[in-house]
């Protein structure tokens, strides 16, 4: 028993120690993670978005997206949308004029296999975006699909499919609600 | 004077072990999980031998400091209980000031818990030895798995992806897809070990 408390009092001693080291981490590192991803996202906004002069961001049902404006027209909306790929989600930004039409895509986070599925985010030498992405500009995002309108990457079906679906679903909602 | 020198050597011997002759890669082959998935890209490599080596010097200097208060049989749960804190620092650190590289190894900063070279180090090592040599044994150790990841990951960027460092090598080799995905990891350090293993024992 005597043995049994010594136990518990070192273990319990220790995991305090533990509990604070990490609470003080946690709170210094916090502001700066919280910074990253924002800065992240509102470079995501501005290159979806070149024209844009204004993002206010809203939320309706569920989905959150931005009101993009120039001036103070409301030119389209920017979309946050999360996906199933195949190692795990995507998180991504689609960007919409009021038609539905895609401006652009930009994908914030994914675990797609490094050489195949993650060359949904590949920059081919000299560009800019990745060339996947850019296939979806100028696309109807209510329509859009793999084969159709989007070429798959060689290998990586999943994933592709994936993106576009992601695309189309996301925006099809986003558009029944806002209406 | 010479007692000191031989101190002073026994001291370095604790250092260099983990660089080749008990290196933990090639030599124990231990936290062959983590090598096996992030030696993909050159950058991944040393970002995660960077952060393996600083848990392992955290743990080590902890593990040795509280050596004498913790009791035999609760060992291994305050063991974990100093790796798992150490690993959280880094991995929000990394998250905050790093934030590409912590996405880019994923879940594999919070799996350097079950990293084994860390949790061995602790059992054979720092529990039984005082902090300045745990000290050194994890930086020889962290190196060794740094430099092994290193060696490992470059060859397969290379036969990979094409690339080093991210850039591309040559404009006519076509890389071959299968080393950078497991199977290429796995021979990649087949190979190696194999051929350590065959210089080191030819010379004797």
């Amino acid at each position: 028993m005597n043995q049994l408390v010594r136990f518990g009092i070192v273990l319990g001693f220790i995991c305090l120690a533990a509990t604070f080291v990490l609470a003080v981490t946690y709170e210094i590192t916090k502001p700066r993670i919280d910074a990253e991803l924002k800065k992240e996202e509102e470079d995501a906004l501005k290159t979806i978005m070149p024209d844009a002069d204004s993002f206010k961001e809203k939320s309706i049902e569920g989905i959150k997206y931005f009101d993009v404006f120039k001036k103070d027209d409301l030119i389209g909306y920017c979309i946050r949308a999360t996906g199933n790929g195949y190692n795990g989600y995507i998180r991504m930004i689609v960007g919409i004029d009021t038609d539905g039409i895609i401006k652009g895509i930009k994908i914030l986070e994914q675990y797609e296999t490094p050489g195949l599925g993650a060359r949904i985010v590949e920059i081919k030498r000299g560009d800019k975006e990745p060339h996947f992405l850019k296939q979806f500009v100028g696309k109807s995002a209510k329509t859009v699909e793999v084969k159709k309108d989007i070429d798959a990457i060689t290998g990586a079906t999943i994933s592709s499919k994936a993106v576009t679906d992601t695309v189309n679903k996301t925006v099809n909602e986003f558009l029944t609600k806002i209406k | 004077m010479n007692k000191a020198n031989i101190g002073q050597k026994l001291l370095l011997g604790e250092f260099i072990k983990g660089l080749w002759r008990e290196n933990p890669t090639f030599r124990i082959v231990l936290g062959l999980c983590p090598t096996l998935a992030v030696s993909t890209s050159i950058t991944n490599g040393i970002g995660m031998g960077i952060a393996a080596t600083f848990v392992l010097l955290g743990s080590n200097i902890f593990v040795s400091l509280i050596r004498n208060i913790v009791p035999e049989k609760v060992r291994i749960p305050c063991y974990i209980v100093v790796i798992a804190t150490f690993v959280t620092i880094v991995d929000l650190f990394m998250k905050a000031f790093t934030p590409l590289l912590s996405r880019s190894l994923g879940m594999f900063v919070p799996l350097i818990v079950v990293n084994c070279i860390v949790l061995g180090r602790a059992e054979v090592f720092s529990s039984k030895e005082p902090p300045l040599k745990s000290i050194l044994d994890a930086l020889g150790m962290g190196l060794g798995f740094t430099w092994a990841l290193i060696l490992i990951s470059t060859i397969r960027e290379f036969l990979g992806n094409g690339t080093i460092l991210g850039f591309y090598v040559s404009k006519t080799f076509e890389p071959a897809l299968f080393m950078i995905l497991a199977p290429g990891a796995l021979l990649t350090i087949g190979i190696l070990i194999g051929l350590l293993n065959y210089f080191t024992i030819k010379r004797k």
